[in-house]
């Protein structure tokens, strides 16, 4: 310090509210600073020991908008905002105007909804509205206050589902709602209050329909605004939106009721929420209609059926409150675009409560399976999943180990034996819950997840298998009869190796799905799947011979046995069904192999890495789970090395798998999903057949020939498409 | 080490024309390292932490950062506060900036300012 005099000064430290330390004064140092930087040389910093480079690089930058919460852009706070006249009740002295204002915010909010179901924080979107933070704020106006208690109730009860499902870690941000006012006082009797304003403005539309008609108008029903000629459409535009926001609460909360017994009421609301989405698009019309007295914007906004810029929206006021996420840039979901979520949404609860509650683990996984097809949202996962798991209950109703023997077809066991607190059982449980709930989840996490208990279920797999060999006496001491012991254990792990062979197809078609293989890898793909296939079907084979035999020794004293001996060769159609994708994922595995030995396609170049890196790259959770045994890149290469196009042609997969295919049709008239994945199949098969002859019939002589995969008739199987370039 | 650093940059400053008086004002600077300093920003919030960082370009990095924003634009008014961390204050939006000091400190800091 060269100078300790001075004279004095007024200390300038009173320029804040904020108290410095005791005995001590903020000393203003903006001119010592700005000398100093003058001073510093280029790319010179002031600072401490303790400083790390690293670590100021991820600093939070006060004022940037993508990383700062808190700018202030207008106002300080929500009360400043409304002392501002920011969020006006009623919104407009002019009673038509007000009601135009209230179907903006309510149409607003639909978009705001939508936006946030698709992965934006709940404080950025639907907690936008200033009517929403201030409960109090819009009592004095029965329609927008129904409207609002219904939207807190039902995001409410939206959160509750998501976070008791915990699928939300793959979008953790749907059920981040702190500070928020989600628990408002009375919220949960929200459906009273809609009924009564429901019931107001139907009576309204009523009257207002009998005038048309000339009939004597009640005296005592007050008009919902000034225009008697816009009256009806107003009373119309209103009244889907309170019955779409009625029926889908209904629908949330029924859905939720324990062990599916809300599902048919359920069922009912979809319908009803369809058929007020559709009045509501049909408003649009009426709304943006020119001659409502309401002087339009230049540029209509899209999140609103009218085209009318919402009042009461600051995304900023509360951007604060989620503070563990930086604010993003949101881009609300236009109206229409909500909507349209809105339908999808309720399509995709819709098959949720057609689930009969009465499926085998089996038929449950197939009906996930095929429920994932339409690509369904976080909400409507969600659901799913807390139906399917409750109480670490199937249904909540199934105990693991009913569900368990169930599938493994094990004998019958009396209820409360001791087998089920077999320590490895309860593990197997588990492991099925687990299972259960990762299937629920969005395609790329269901994937990592899959890969990773591939091993868990090979470690129970080996438990279950040694503790039934070393425990044997433990165990036997359990059952009585020895014979019945040993089918236990055979059945169980039986069905463990197909359940694991089955998570590892999964696995697999996922890759597709998520776009993970590049084409030239498609030949180990579906090497890979035709190995797991086999071993699949080999065990779930064993498994349905053994579910016919315990079904045959039942009926035995009644039926005729001489038809049984016809069944007892006959292999069973789900066999049949994995039969028909060996043949056609061996085919392709083949074909692509001899394409690359003659040099016509799919050849692996990349500078990066080899054909066995990449083989590792995607097969290294099955290697590891050893998913099937003794299958290895060198099994692969031996396999596929010498295919070439001179013999291909002498044995066509693809006509086999053509010929199961439509065998199998009959097997499965009941059943519309797999029927319609058959005719996918045997289209498949029947093109790559005849790509097939041609390629082998043309392909050493006509060097102009290219072969290229699509994904026109089967979302995992290739179709072969020969052209001449 | 950070002393053996400042004496090299006394030498490196002492080889170069700068004159004496500016390394003192980096040196100054330096003592304020740890310091809880106070900096208010263009939106009218302020940010108090403990001052981390300072570059050339003037921005600067407070560590422990707090900060406080008033809930009504008519001063005074009610602050609200939440705690932030590491934060970068980029020079472009500083509007003051205050250390915490002894009263007899504070003479020798105001000296500075001409």
């Amino acid at each position: 310090m060269d100078s300790a005099t001075g004279d004095g000064g007024v200390p300038s430290s009173i320029a804040s509210p904020i108290p410095s330390g005791e005995n001590s004064v903020w000393a203003d140092v903006t001119h010592l600073l700005k000398s100093a930087c003058e001073d510093l040389r280029e790319g010179e910093l002031i600072h401490g020991e303790n400083f790390d480079l690293f670590a100021a690089m991820s600093t939070l930058e006060i004022m940037d908008p993508k990383m700062d919460s808190g700018i202030v852009t207008k106002y300080y706070s929500i009360d400043e905002a409304i002392e501002n006249g920011a969020a006006p009740v009623p919104l407009s002295f002019d009673r038509t105007v007000d009601i135009q204002c209230v179907i903006d915010v309510m149409d607003h909010l639909l978009a705001c909804e939508a936006t946030w179901h698709k992965g934006q924080s709940l404080a950025q979107t639907v907690f936008s509205c200033i009517y929403l933070l201030r409960p109090d704020l819009t009592s004095s106006h029965p329609l927008l206050h129904s409207y609002c208690r219904v939207i807190r109730a039902t995001c409410k009860a939206a959160i509750s589902t998501v976070s008791n499902a915990r699928t939300h870690e793959e979008e953790d941000y749907f059920i981040l709602s702190h500070g928020l006012p989600l628990h408002g006082d009375g919220d949960d009797k929200c459906l009273s209050i809609l009924n009564a304003v429901e019931e107001t403005v139907s009576r309204q539309l009523r009257a207002c329909k009998s005038h048309s008609l000339k009939k004597r108008v009640p005296e005592d029903i007050e008009p919902l605004q000034t225009i008697p000629e816009l009256e009806e459409g107003y009373c119309k535009a209103v009244l889907c939106r309170l019955r779409f926001r009625k029926h889908f609460y209904h629908l949330l909360t029924t859905m939720r009721r324990p062990q599916g017994r809300g599902l048919e009421l359920a069922k009912k609301h979809v319908s009803s929420c369809l058929s007020e989405l559709e009045l509501m698009q049909k408003s649009a019309a009426f709304l943006r209609c020119e001659e409502n007295g309401i002087t339009k914007e230049d540029t209509p906004i899209e999140t609103t059926a009218s085209g009318c810029h919402p009042i009461g929206f600051d995304a900023t006021l509360n951007s604060r409150i989620c503070t563990s996420t930086p604010p993003r840039s949101i881009k609300t979901l236009s109206w229409v675009k909500a909507t349209q979520y809105f339908k999808k949404l309720l399509e995709d609860l819709d098959i949720v409560c057609s689930n009969s509650l009465d499926q085998s683990l089996d038929e449950v996984l197939r009906f996930v399976v095929q429920f994932q097809k339409a690509q369904p949202d976080l909400v409507a996962r969600s659901h799913l999943q807390v139906l399917l798991v409750e109480d670490g209950k199937l249904y909540g109703r199934d105990s693991m180990f009913q569900v368990i023997s169930r599938a493994a077809a094990l004998p019958q066991i009396p209820p409360n034996h001791e087998i089920q607190k077999h320590e490895y059982i309860v593990q197997l449980g588990q492991l099925i819950i687990n299972l259960l709930k990762i299937l629920c989840t969005n395609a790329a996490w269901q994937r990592r997840k899959l890969g990773k208990v591939l091993q868990d279920w090979r470690v129970i797999y080996m438990q279950l298998e040694m503790a039934f060999q070393k425990d044997i006496g433990q165990i036997a001491g359990i059952f009585t009869d020895q014979n019945l012991c040993k089918k236990v254990a055979d059945h169980i792990l039986m069905w463990v190796e197909e359940q694991t062979y089955w998570i590892a197809f999964r696995f697999l078609v996922l890759g597709f799905e998520l776009e993970l293989y590049s084409p030239a890898e498609y030949c180990m793909v579906y090497w890979y799947m035709y190995v797991v296939l086999i071993a699949q079907a080999e065990k779930a084979h064993l498994r349905m011979s053994a579910i016919h035999d315990t079904a045959k020794r039942k009926g035995k004293k009644k039926r005729d046995s001489l038809k049984d001996a016809v069944k007892d060769h006959q292999i069973h159609p789900a066999v049949l069904f994995l039969q028909c994708k060996i043949c056609i994922a061996e085919g392709l595995a083949v074909m692509i192999a001899a394409l690359r030995t003659e040099h016509m396609n799919l050849q692996i170049q990349s500078p990066f890495n080899r054909e066995q890196e990449r083989f590792m790259q995607h097969f290294d959770l099955l290697q590891k789970a050893s998913i099937p045994d003794r299958v290895s890149y060198v099994s692969f290469k031996e396999c596929t090395a010498y295919a070439n196009i001179s013999t291909l042609p002498m044995y066509n997969y693809f006509k086999d798998a053509q010929k199961l295919a439509k065998e199998l049709k009959g097997n499965f008239s009941n059943d519309s999903d797999r029927m319609s994945e058959l005719r996918k199949l045997e289209q498949v098969a029947e093109h790559n057949s005849v790509a097939l002859n041609l390629i082998s019939r043309l392909g050493n002589l006509d060097s102009s020939l290219k072969v290229s995969l699509e994904f026109n008739h089967h979302p995992y199987f290739a179709t072969v498409v020969v052209k001449r370039s | 080490m950070d002393q053996a650093s400042a004496q090299s940059l006394k030498v490196d400053e002492s080889s170069k024309v700068t004159s004496p008086s500016s390394s003192s004002h980096v040196d100054q600077v330096k003592k304020l390292l740890f310091r809880r300093m106070l900096v208010g920003v263009s939106d009218g919030r302020f940010f108090m932490g403990l001052f981390h960082c300072l570059d050339k370009q003037g921005n600067i990095i407070l560590q422990d950062a707090v900060e406080y924003r008033s809930t009504r634009r008519t001063s005074p008014s009610p602050m609200e506060q939440r705690g932030l961390g590491l934060i970068l204050i980029p020079a472009s939006c500083r509007t003051s900036c205050h250390v915490d000091c002894a009263i007899e400190e504070q003479m020798s800091l105001l000296s500075l300012q001409k």
